[in-house]
C-alpha cells in the first residue's frame, strides 16, 4: 500500500476509535455502551494491522468480540434494568471523573509532546513485528505467561466440568427428582 | 483501486453464488426428506419463490426498537460472511486477501458473528428475540474456543497461520486424516456459531423464531441470506483447512475448492434436516466437557505427531 493510503486509513481508524470511545459514555444503555467499546477496540485492532502487527490486530478483534459479549451479559445481569433497553446514565461521580479525565488527558498529551518517539518504519515481515513485540512486552517471562495461560484454561475446563450438569434437584440431563420431605437418615446416607 | 474493485466483485459474486447454491441444496434436501414432489425445476425455483414472498412482505415493527442497531445486524452478518470468503485460497497464492494470518482473521470474523446475532435479538425490544440473543452468547462463547483450537491444530503442521500455507502443507496428507479430531469438532462448532440447525437454539422454533421473530420483509430476507453466507464462508474455510483445498486429481484446483466447499455445505444442510435441535444446556455442557477437551487433544496429538 502506498503511504498516503496508510496515512488516511490511520486517520480514519484513529478518529473512529476516539469517537466510538466517547460514545461509550454518551449512550444510555449498557448494551450499547459495550458495543461502542467493541467498535473502538476494533478500530484500535485495525491500527495495529496498519502497523504490520497483523496477528495482534486480528487477535484484538477476536478477543474483544467475545469479551464485550461477556461484559454485556454481566452488566445486564447485575443491573436492575431488563436487557439494558431502559434508558440509564452511563456516568457517575461527575466531578471526580471530570478531574480524572482532564488530568489523564494532560498527562498523556504531555508525554506525547515531550517524548522523542522513534520514527523507524514498521518492519515488513509481520511475524518479526509480532516476535519483537512479544520479547519487548514479556521478555524472559514468556514461559511463565504461557504456563499461566495453560493453567488458566485447565482451571476453566476443570471448573466447568465440576459444576456443570448440576440441576437444582440432581443432574439436569438425567431427570431431576425433588428432594424428599423427610430428610434421609444419617446412617442410610452413609 | 482496480484491484480493490476486482476484489469486491469477486467476493460479492462468490457470496451470491454460495448463498443461492446453499438455498437450493436446502430446498432439495428438504423436498427429498419430506418426499414432496416438485422436480428439479421446483427445487431450483423454491428458494427464489420463498425469497420473493419474504421480500414483498410488509415490514412490521415493534414498540420502541433500536432501529439503527436492528438495521445494522443483517448488514454486519453479511459483511462477516464476506470477510470469511476473502481469506479462502482458490489456487496457490490466489486469494482475495492472501494475508499471512488468514486463519486468525477468519477466527476474528467467526467470533464477531455473536455481535450481529445478539443485536438482531436485542434491538427489537421484544422478549423472545432477546432470549434468542442470550442463547447466542451462551452457544457462541462455549463453541468459540474449540473452534479456534482445531484451526490452530491444523495450522501447526504448516508452521504458518496463512491459509494458503495450511493448504500447501496438506498436499501429501489432508488434515482430515492427519488431525482426525479436527474436522468433527469443526463441524460441531461451526453450525453453532452460524446458529444453524441442530444448533439453532438462538433462532429456534421453541422461541417462535428467536432472533428472527420480529424480522420481516427485506430485513428478514437479508438476514437469511447472511446466515447462508456465514455457512458458506465456514464451509469454504473448512474445506481449505481440513480437506486439502485445491488439491485433487484431474480437475483444476479452483474446481476442487468449489466442490469441497459445496460438500461441506451439503453435509451441514443434511444435518439441518435430519438432526433434531440440541437443547441449550446440553450443548453448553457438551461444548465445554466434550468438544473443548477433544479440541485440546487434537492440538496435543498434532504436536506429538510433529515431534
Amino acid at each position: 500500500m502506498t503511504s498516503w493510503a496508510v496515512d488516511s486509513a490511520f486517520a480514519v481508524f484513529a478518529v473512529a476509535a476516539v469517537v466510538t470511545g466517547f460514545l461509550v459514555f454518551r449512550t444510555d444503555s449498557m448494551v450499547r455502551a459495550s458495543f461502542w467499546l467493541l467498535a473502538s477496540f476494533v478500530n484500535v485492532g485495525l491500527i495495529l494491522v496498519l502497523l504490520n502487527a497483523r496477528f495482534l490486530g486480528f487477535s484484538v478483534v477476536l478477543m474483544m468480540a467475545g469479551e464485550m459479549s461477556v461484559m454485556a451479559i454481566f452488566m445486564v445481569m447485575l443491573m436492575m434494568n431488563p436487557a439494558g433497553l431502559n434508558p440509564m446514565t452511563m456516568v457517575h461521580q461527575h466531578r471526580a471523573s471530570v478531574a480524572a479525565g482532564v488530568t489523564a488527558f494532560l498527562a498523556l498529551a504531555g508525554v506525547g509532546i515531550v517524548v522523542d518517539f522513534p520514527d523507524d518504519p514498521a518492519r515488513q515481515d509481520p511475524a518479526q513485528v509480532t516476535a519483537e513485540l512479544g520479547v519487548e512486552e514479556l521478555g524472559d517471562s514468556m514461559l511463565v505467561f504461557q504456563t499461566a495461560g495453560a493453567a488458566l484454561l485447565a482451571t476453566m475446563i476443570g471448573g466447568i466440568a465440576v459444576t456443570s450438569r448440576r440441576g437444582r434437584y440432581g443432574t439436569a440431563d438425567e431427570g431431576s427428582v425433588p428432594p424428599p420431605l423427610d430428610p434421609p437418615d444419617a446412617e442410610s446416607a452413609l | 483501486m482496480t484491484a480493490l474493485l476486482f476484489a469486491g466483485v469477486a467476493v460479492g459474486a462468490a457470496l451470491s453464488a454460495g448463498v443461492l447454491t446453499a438455498a437450493v441444496f436446502d430446498a432439495a434436501v428438504g423436498a427429498t426428506v419430506a418426499r414432496t414432489a416438485g422436480g428439479p425445476r421446483g427445487v431450483l425455483l423454491t428458494p427464489l419463490r420463498r425469497a420473493a414472498v419474504v421480500a414483498v412482505q410488509r415490514r412490521t415493527t415493534t414498540e420502541r426498537p433500536d432501529a439503527r442497531a436492528w438495521a445494522l445486524a443483517p448488514a454486519l452478518l453479511l459483511g462477516l460472511a464476506a470477510v470469511m470468503l476473502t481469506v479462502v485460497p482458490v489456487a496457490p497464492g490466489v486469494a482475495v486477501a492472501d494475508v499471512p494470518h488468514g486463519v486468525v482473521l477468519f477466527g476474528a470474523a467467526a467470533a464477531t458473528v455473536l455481535i450481529p446475532v445478539f443485536l438482531q435479538g436485542w434491538s427489537p425490544n421484544s422478549a423472545f428475540p432477546l432470549l434468542g440473543g442470550y442463547r447466542m452468547f451462551a452457544q457462541g462463547l462455549s463453541s468459540m474456543i474449540p473452534f479456534a483450537l482445531v484451526l490452530i491444530a491444523a495450522a501447526l503442521p504448516a508452521e504458518s497461520l496463512a491459509i494458503g500455507d495450511i493448504v500447501a502443507s496438506q498436499q501429501g496428507l489432508w488434515n482430515v486424516v492427519r488431525t482426525p479430531l479436527g474436522l468433527p469438532v469443526y463441524l460441531a462448532t461451526a453450525p453453532a456459531l452460524a446458529f444453524w440447525q441442530p444448533f439453532s437454539g438462538p433462532a429456534g422454533s421453541d422461541l417462535a423464531g428467536g432472533v428472527e421473530l420480529e424480522a420481516s420483509g427485506p430485513h428478514l430476507l437479508a438476514w437469511r441470506c447472511a446466515q447462508y453466507g456465514v455457512l458458506v464462508g465456514m464451509s469454504a474455510v473448512g474445506a481449505a483447512v481440513f480437506l486439502g483445498g485445491w488439491a485433487g486429481p484431474a480437475l483444476p484446483g479452483p474446481v476442487w475448492v468449489v466442490l469441497k466447499t459445496l460438500f461441506l455445505v451439503f453435509v451441514l444442510v443434511v444435518a439441518r434436516h435430519l438432526v433434531a435441535r440440541v437443547r441449550m444446556e446440553r450443548f453448553v455442557v457438551g461444548a465445554w466437557v466434550v468438544l473443548l477437551p477433544a479440541a485440546l487433544a487434537d492440538v496435543f496429538i498434532t504436536g506429538w505427531w510433529l515431534l
